[in-house]
């Protein structure tokens, strides 16, 4: 405070004539100092900018969320699609085999010779561009005398077992399940008509046990 | 008042300014202090915290590349690799807990308490396994046991969804072979489901194999990809599908009967191979007692190759016709050519008889293949010096192995004439003294079948890629061994031995064939001297018109019926069914029939 006293008497040093000539008004400049420091007018537009800063910085880190979210539910999802792409591959492949077990021409064969049929003995042929018929065909015959060699089935560890009933019977094939039950139907229907034959045409498998030359 | 006042508001704006610069000097030194960490950090790496993050968040995985599979011309399987899973314990963290959490089957959302007991007691269900030897496995403090191998993909996943503690299922690749037996020898196997330790997968072990690939990648905490982070991946190449010649049904078809003939002769072993005669594409190839590759170990070991590439044998009189072939080339003999033939003939010191005593008779060149004489051979072969009939053998591709992508291929032994003994000298025209394999005389076949042109056998017809384009293998190398003219005489007189000679049994209804019988001393094996038993063979081909097809039918030491009769039946039914299923055209034309014995007769006067 006391160093504030010298100072009127320096004020002639400055802005002199000006201040000199209408010392009246003094007063005025004085109180108005303060008022620079009243900070109510900009607190009122802070309250709008902060506001719509903060609005900003939360739509920010609301998209950043959502972003973040998106990705991570791709993420969820990319897995989720691989896990059933390769489950999908591993029962493609798990069917696939079973059809190529089906087809290996030792289980056609025996599947074959279950079902009573027997290899053609002679064939003939019927040429169409010439119109003749070279060869003999001859009626296949049921031959127990000459029994072929069997080659046995695949032996593919932990494969299904699809094994027709020629060379062995072990379950778990899901395919042998309807067949057993349709067998046991037409096991029962057979009885009366002696010929079979004509009951292939119906769809249903005849019963192995009774043509096999084996029984 | 207006003095205390301004000094009052003075000193205000003095502490506002001073809280503001104390303010500016804190957040200034806090923004220096983590610039300068920011700066350590990233661009110094100081403490090499920015790489270990990025190594904690870095992870390469191998892509495994798939074996190629094998199929043959048509397609089917007969190789391919499939997944399996292992199942693997950790003992000790299994016999840590008593009693553990899983999902409850009939609602996933909840959680049952099981008992260690009951957990394995599942796990040996699933696994069909003993209970008490599964908890004997999973009980102690090692921290691996294996439990099962090669278990089914849906079975893996059941046993994950049991959640017994310290069990985990870890993928492999399991090779199957879906038609067992069929062409197993020829398709080989694994040692330890990787390498190919036999046959094709032998061979071509490298092609099949492929390169593995790569991916890197950045994992969050929670084991998920960062989605944003480099990603690489290199793709595996797979193994090339290596597709055969062979058809399989066929070959199965072949594989029985020679299996039941070998079966029904009592005979050592035996093996049939048949090709197509203008591309050399073997058709099939079948041996007896073959393995199944799905269980190697189920037949010896002798019996695991393809014995029709490996063992070289004395072929027997299959030789005469390529003597004569030779013959009719050099302009020596014709097929028409006159000669009274003994029963017994003398040449410098050495005797031969034919297998059938007989007086003295007249054969043509054609008669003698027709009744397979030896002594007619010899008469008719000596015309050609020593160094031509070697020439001859060798030019018929004997001595020399074929180019076949199998494992051990024989080329049979065929010495040179300086160290042929005065014995050996005649007996390697009839076949006898010299050893080939039985694709090697049905390749010597086909060149005569093919108007002279031999061809290499071919296996493999292609390879075909990921991008399922298939690349053909190309023919190999060709030589013209006779004239064209020199092939049909031959293959002339080879149809007389079926309609005239004394092979009609091979003949097939409806097709013109021409066939071979072959029978030799079979000499002991392991080095023990003298013979144990005969070799029976026959090779033929048809439609004599237009040949596609050759058949060989081998079996060796048959305990009864030698001379290849029994031979004919299986020749007859391989060729049939093979001309049957290739939609062969019956023969059209005249059949030949040369005539066995030349003017006046068997028995008239002749040279």
């Amino acid at each position: 405070m006391s160093s504030v006293t010298p100072r009127p008497a320096a004020r002639t040093v400055g802005n002199t004539a000006r201040k000199l000539a209408t010392p009246a008004p003094q007063e005025a400049p004085r109180k108005r100092t303060p008022l620079v420091v009243v900070p109510s007018a900009p607190r009122r537009k802070s309250v709008v900018f902060v506001a719509s800063c903060f609005a900003v910085l939360a739509a920010a880190l609301v998209g950043v969320l959502l972003l973040n979210i998106q990705l991570s539910q791709g993420q969820y999802d990319m897995v989720e699609l691989k896990a059933q792409q390769s489950a999908l591959t591993k029962t493609n492949q798990e069917l696939s085999q079973e059809v190529q077990n089906f087809n290996a021409p030792q289980n056609l064969a025996a599947k074959a010779t279950a079902m009573g049929m027997v290899p053609s003995a002679g064939q003939g042929q019927i040429d169409l561009d010439r119109s003749t018929v070279s060869g003999e065909a001859v009626a296949a015959a049921k031959d127990d005398k000459s029994k072929s060699a069997i080659i046995a089935a695949p032996a593919i560890a932990g494969q299904l077992s699809v094994v027709p009933s020629g060379t062995g019977d072990q379950p778990a094939a899901p395919v042998q399940k309807p067949q057993t039950a349709e067998s046991k139907t037409t096991a029962q229907a057979p009885a009366v008509p002696q010929v079979p034959k004509v009951q292939l045409n119906g769809g249903t498998v005849p019963a192995p046990a009774q043509r096999t030359p084996g029984n | 008042m207006v003095r205390t006042g301004k000094t009052k508001q003075r000193g205000t704006v003095r502490r506002v300014q001073l809280r503001l610069r104390i303010g500016l000097g804190i957040m200034l030194t806090l923004l220096l202090v983590v610039g300068g960490q920011l700066v350590l950090i990233q661009g110094f790496d100081v403490g090499g915290l920015a790489e270990a993050a990025q190594a904690k968040r870095s992870r390469t995985i191998e892509l495994p590349a798939q074996r190629g599979a094998i199929v043959d011309s048509k397609g089917t399987v007969l190789a391919n690799s499939i997944i399996r899973y292992d199942v693997v314990i950790d003992p000790q963290q299994n016999t840590s807990k008593d009693t553990f959490l899983r999902a409850d089957p009939k609602d996933p959302s909840q959680v049952i308490k099981v008992t260690r007991d009951q957990g394995l007691r599942d796990l040996a269900g699933l696994l069909k396994q003993d209970f008490e030897e599964l908890k004997k496995a999973a009980t102690g403090t090692s921290r691996y046991r294996l439990l099962a191998k090669g278990v089914k993909p849906e079975t893996a996943d059941a046993i994950l969804a049991l959640s017994v503690p310290g069990v985990v299922t870890k993928g492999t690749s399991q090779r199957v072979y879906p038609n067992g037996a069929v062409a197993g020898g020829i398709i080989g196997f694994l040692k330890d489901g990787t390498d190919g330790i036999a046959g094709i997968e032998q061979t071509q072990n490298s092609l099949l194999t492929g390169t593995p690939g790569s991916r890197s990648f950045e994992m969050g905490a929670d084991g998920l990809v960062i989605p944003v982070a480099p990603d690489k991946i290199t793709p595996a190449k797979n193994g090339k599908t290596v597709k055969l010649t062979l058809d399989s049904d066929l070959q199965y078809y072949a594989q029985q009967v020679i299996q039941t003939q070998v079966n029904n002769l009592g005979a050592e072993w035996g093996s049939v191979v048949v090709v197509e005669v203008k591309t050399g594409n073997i058709v099939a190839m079948a041996d007896t007692n073959t393995p199944d590759p799905n269980n190697p170990g189920g037949v010896a070991a002798e019996d695991r190759g393809v014995r029709s590439v490996t063992a070289a044998l004395e072929p027997g009189s299959v030789e005469k016709p390529l003597v004569a072939a030779a013959l009719l080339e050099e302009g020596k003999s014709k097929p028409m050519e006159q000669f009274s033939i003994p029963g017994s003939y003398t040449v410098n010191g050495q005797t031969f008889e034919d297998s059938f005593g007989h007086e003295t008779f007249n054969r043509t060149l054609a008669g003698i293949l027709g009744w397979s004489l030896n002594t007619g051979t010899v008469m008719v072969g000596q015309r050609l010096s020593k160094q031509e009939r070697y020439d001859w053998l060798k030019r018929f591709g004997i001595g020399e192995a074929p180019n076949v992508p199998l494992p051990g291929v024989a080329g049979g032994i065929l010495s040179t004439p300086d160290k042929w003994d005065g014995r050996q000298e005649f007996t390697v025209l009839f076949g006898q003294g010299v050893s080939q394999s039985v694709l090697q005389t049905v390749m010597a076949y086909q060149s005569i079948a093919n108007d002279g042109v031999m061809l290499q056998p071919r296996l493999i017809d292609g390879y075909i890629g990921e991008d399922g384009k298939e690349q053909k293998t190309p023919m190999g190398p060709s030589r013209q061994v006779v004239s064209k003219s020199t092939a049909k005489q031959t293959r002339d007189m080879l149809e007389s031995v079926v309609t005239e000679g004394e092979w009609k049994d091979a003949a097939i209804p409806g097709y013109r064939v021409g066939a071979k019988t072959g029978t030799s001393e079979s000499p002991c094996d392991n080095g023990r001297p003298g013979f144990c038993g005969y070799t029976a063979s026959i090779v033929g081909m048809a439609p004599m018109d237009n040949p596609q097809y050759i058949v060989e039918v081998l079996v060796q030491r048959p305990q009864d019926k030698i001379f290849g009769i029994d031979g004919a039946d299986i020749f007859r039914s391989v060729m049939g069914q093979v001309l049957r299923v290739n939609n062969v055209p019956p023969s059209t034309g005249k059949p030949v029939h040369l005539d066995q014995f030349g003017p006046g007769g068997s028995t008239g006067t002749g040279k």
